[in-house]
């Protein structure tokens, strides 16, 4: 098992490596490389997942280095959610290696890219498998550089430029929060161990709300969650593909898996702030979304507020239910975003939605597919969004009536975002010259659409996994299956569907000009989403007027105190010495003779006079 | 006629001092200024044996032998630094010889 594990989690980065060092130049032998590894990847973790008898727990442990009586272990701990995840990263990421043959064709620095998304899939796998926090932090920080890395894949422009750096410094500024939390852990439980901190946890005392939400912290950068959910849609500045993968499927997604993996630690309190902090997240994200003109900027948002239900999930004490929606969600918004790259692709990189229209006959497989994803986040019955968002729902309508409603509004605003999404790109005319010379992408690009569309579509009846994928889940899903309501929260959901429907089709049905209809129609609502509600003009705001001047200020301090004061200060005095000193140096051999016979004499007279008496 | 008393030969090797000495101070010629250290050691020498014979003991006069021995070393090394010098410098006046005067 452990040759496995460890193969697993070195086999992307052997490929990486060899990228970098030999294949800069060979494109296309880096990216069948790549894909190559995606493969062996799935099959050692189909290995790990189905080597054991379900319920079995696998860990294997060595010490990586010890600082006197600190030992930092390196170490597996592949149990139920890992398994789920190992599942979850390895496949998708498998299929979305695939489409980025097809999408990176013609790409410049291919080797760059695919070199990248190994590295990726290294980090993540480390993520996954980890088995204490202070590994998870080093492979967080890992996932955080691959994903830098790949925002500026078009690094010549400049907002894929701004854009990477802006995901890299938002998230230093959660990770911070994570690591003051581990250190915090260390402190008090003295390990950082997964299984000894739940072994410890035991005792309720040890753990507190502080502790909890600091941890959260790292969730909050990496899942973009409010208050740093800013760098995400940015994000979309990378190839459609990475934006799959990490910005939808994997990568944020650690951030809810981080949070299944200490769940234990929680408090009753930092447990309902994190719900409700996922619940506004829905609801504010959703809104949002509802004006976005860029195709990937609405799955963006989407992916927000998808993530937003996670933490619900979590926060209502569902993690079971948390991992379930991530499973389905890295399904059908995967789906989404290649499908959304399809169409990027069609269209020669033009992605404003009200530039598409009618490609529902030029890209039939893409527009179907995309549909069966938009059907599913929106909960349709008997899709698999419809199971893990319903879950959701029904949990917090039983749980916690605030949340459900925050949620409930939510998911009516994600029907109304995705089906206008679906009507403007593929519904009526096509309505520029892009994509009326649009057509169907080659089998690279269609063949995962298909396969994601097919679990997108079965993916939530657990009953068809094999069981160590989903044993994880499954006292979750039973314990809400056991609630009540259900007849009550399927109307609900049907209303909350069709409504989005019906309201998607009534403003975007059919129309012809390249103008937001709901512009016209209710312009205070328009311009209230369109401004995402002003967080980065707060952000601005606080790092120009008032982090600047501050920083201005010490700078100035500093200035004035170290290097003013201290430093040249310090070497003022030595060279006030210096020019006494210098000034001896006359070049005349008259002086030096008389300093000497002046020194002479003043030894001379001091030991005269205070020489000790023999 | 007063007798020659030590007193005088003190105030002799006093005098060739300050000769000395000054010479080596306000000399420009860097021959002069070996000379001029010369004699500084000839009084010094002199006060040296004036003291060995007022004393009555050897002390004072095996100084002087050990004087004269290192000044004969030190002439031959000094004049032939100087002549070395010279031959370089084309000059032996101190006046040139500033090289890490600043």
């Amino acid at each position: 098992m452990i040759q496995v594990a460890l193969s697993l989690l070195f086999l992307p980065f052997i490929s990486a490596a060899v990228t970098l060092c030999f294949l800069r130049k060979h494109g296309n032998i880096a990216a069948l490389l790549s894909v190559a590894t995606a493969g062996g990847i799935l099959a050692f973790s189909s290995f790990l997942i189905f080597g054991g008898e379900e319920g079995s727990i696998f860990t294997w442990s060595t010490t990586w280095f010890a600082l006197s009586d600190m030992h930092l272990e390196f170490g597996f701990l592949v149990d139920s959610p890992a398994k789920t995840l190992l599942f979850v990263v390895s496949f998708i990421g498998l299929l979305i290696h695939i489409f980025s043959l097809g999408y990176m064709a013609d790409d410049e620095a291919k080797s760059r890219y695919f070199g990248g998304l190994s590295i990726f899939m290294f980090s993540m796998i480390g993520i996954t498998l980890a088995d204490n926090l202070i590994m998870i932090f080093v492979f967080w920080e890992l996932v955080g550089f691959s994903s830098y890395l790949l925002i500026a894949h078009y690094f010549k422009t400049d907002d894929a430029a701004k854009a990477s750096r802006k995901a890299f410094i938002v998230n230093r500024v959660g990770d911070f929060g994570f690591l003051l939390g581990i250190i915090f852990t260390y402190w008090i439980f003295g390990t950082v161990n997964l299984q000894e901190l739940e072994a410890a946890s035991l005792d309720p005392t040890l753990t507190s709300t502080l502790l909890c939400l600091l941890l959260a912290c790292g969730f909050i950068g990496k899942s973009a969650q409010f208050p740093l959910h800013v760098w995400l849609p940015d994000a979309m500045a990378g190839p459609t593909p990475v934006s799959a993968l990490i910005h939808a499927a994997t990568m944020v997604a650690a951030g809810v898996f981080l949070l299944i993996r200490i769940d234990f630690l929680f408090t009753a309190e930092a447990l309902k702030l994190v719900g409700l902090l996922g619940a506004v997240m829905g609801l504010y994200a959703g809104f949002c979304a509802l004006t976005q003109r860029d195709i990937k900027k609405v799955l963006a948002y989407s992916t927000l507020s998808q993530l937003g239900y996670m933490a619900a999930a979590f926060g209502l004490g569902l993690p079971g239910i948390a991992l379930f929606h991530l499973m389905t969600h890295a399904f059908f918004k995967a789906l989404m975003f290649l499908g959304s790259g399809s169409v990027i692709h069609a269209c020669h990189h033009e992605q404003d939605i009200f530039a598409y229209g009618g490609l529902l006959k030029k890209m039939p497989i893409t527009a179907y597919t995309f549909l069966v994803g938009v059907l599913a986040i929106s909960g349709v019955h008997f899709l698999s969004g419809y199971f893990s968002k319903d879950a959701i729902l029904l949990g917090a309508y039983n749980l916690d009536f605030v949340i459900f409603l925050i949620l409930y509004v939510g998911a009516i605003l994600t029907s109304v975002y995705m089906f206008r999404l679906y009507f403007l790109t593929f519904c009526g005319e096509a309505r520029s010259k892009s994509s009326s010379a649009a057509h169907e992408s080659t089998i690279f690009m269609t063949a995962p659409l298909l396969v994601l569309g097919f679990l997108s579509v079965v993916g939530g009846f657990v009953a068809l996994y094999p069981i160590q994928i989903v044993e994880f889940l499954l006292p979750d899903i039973e314990r809400v299956a056991n609630m009540p309501n259900h007849l009550w929260m399927n109307i609900l959901g049907l209303f909350a569907w069709v409504g989005g429907l019906s309201i998607a089709w009534k403003i975007y049905g059919n129309i012809t000009s390249t103008e937001d209809p709901l512009s016209e129609k209710s312009p205070t609502l328009f311009n209230l989403s369109r401004s995402k509600l002003f967080f980065d003009e707060i952000y601005s705001f606080y790092i120009q007027r008032i982090q600047d001047p501050f920083f201005r200020f010490l700078e100035i301090m500093e200035l004035l105190f170290i290097s003013g004061l201290m430093v040249r200060g310090s070497a003022g005095v030595a060279a006030l010495f210096a020019l006494l000193g210098k000034s001896f140096y006359s070049g005349k051999i008259h002086s030096y003779s008389f300093w000497f016979v002046i020194g002479t004499i003043g030894f001379l007279t001091y030991s005269i006079l205070f020489g000790a008496n023999s | 006629m007063e007798s020659i008393t030590p007193t005088h030969y003190l105030v002799l090797s006093l005098i060739l001092f300050s000769i000395g000495f000054f010479g080596v101070l306000l000399r420009r010629n860097l021959l002069l200024v070996l000379m001029s250290l010369e004699l500084m050691l000839n009084g010094i020498n002199l006060a040296l044996v004036n003291f060995s014979r007022t004393a009555l003991n050897l002390d004072g006069s095996i100084f002087v032998f050990f004087i004269m021995t290192v000044a004969a070393a030190e002439v031959a090394v000094g004049l032939a630094l100087l002549v070395a010098l010279y031959k370089k410098r084309k000059s032996v006046f101190t006046d040139d010889m500033n090289l890490i005067a600043n």
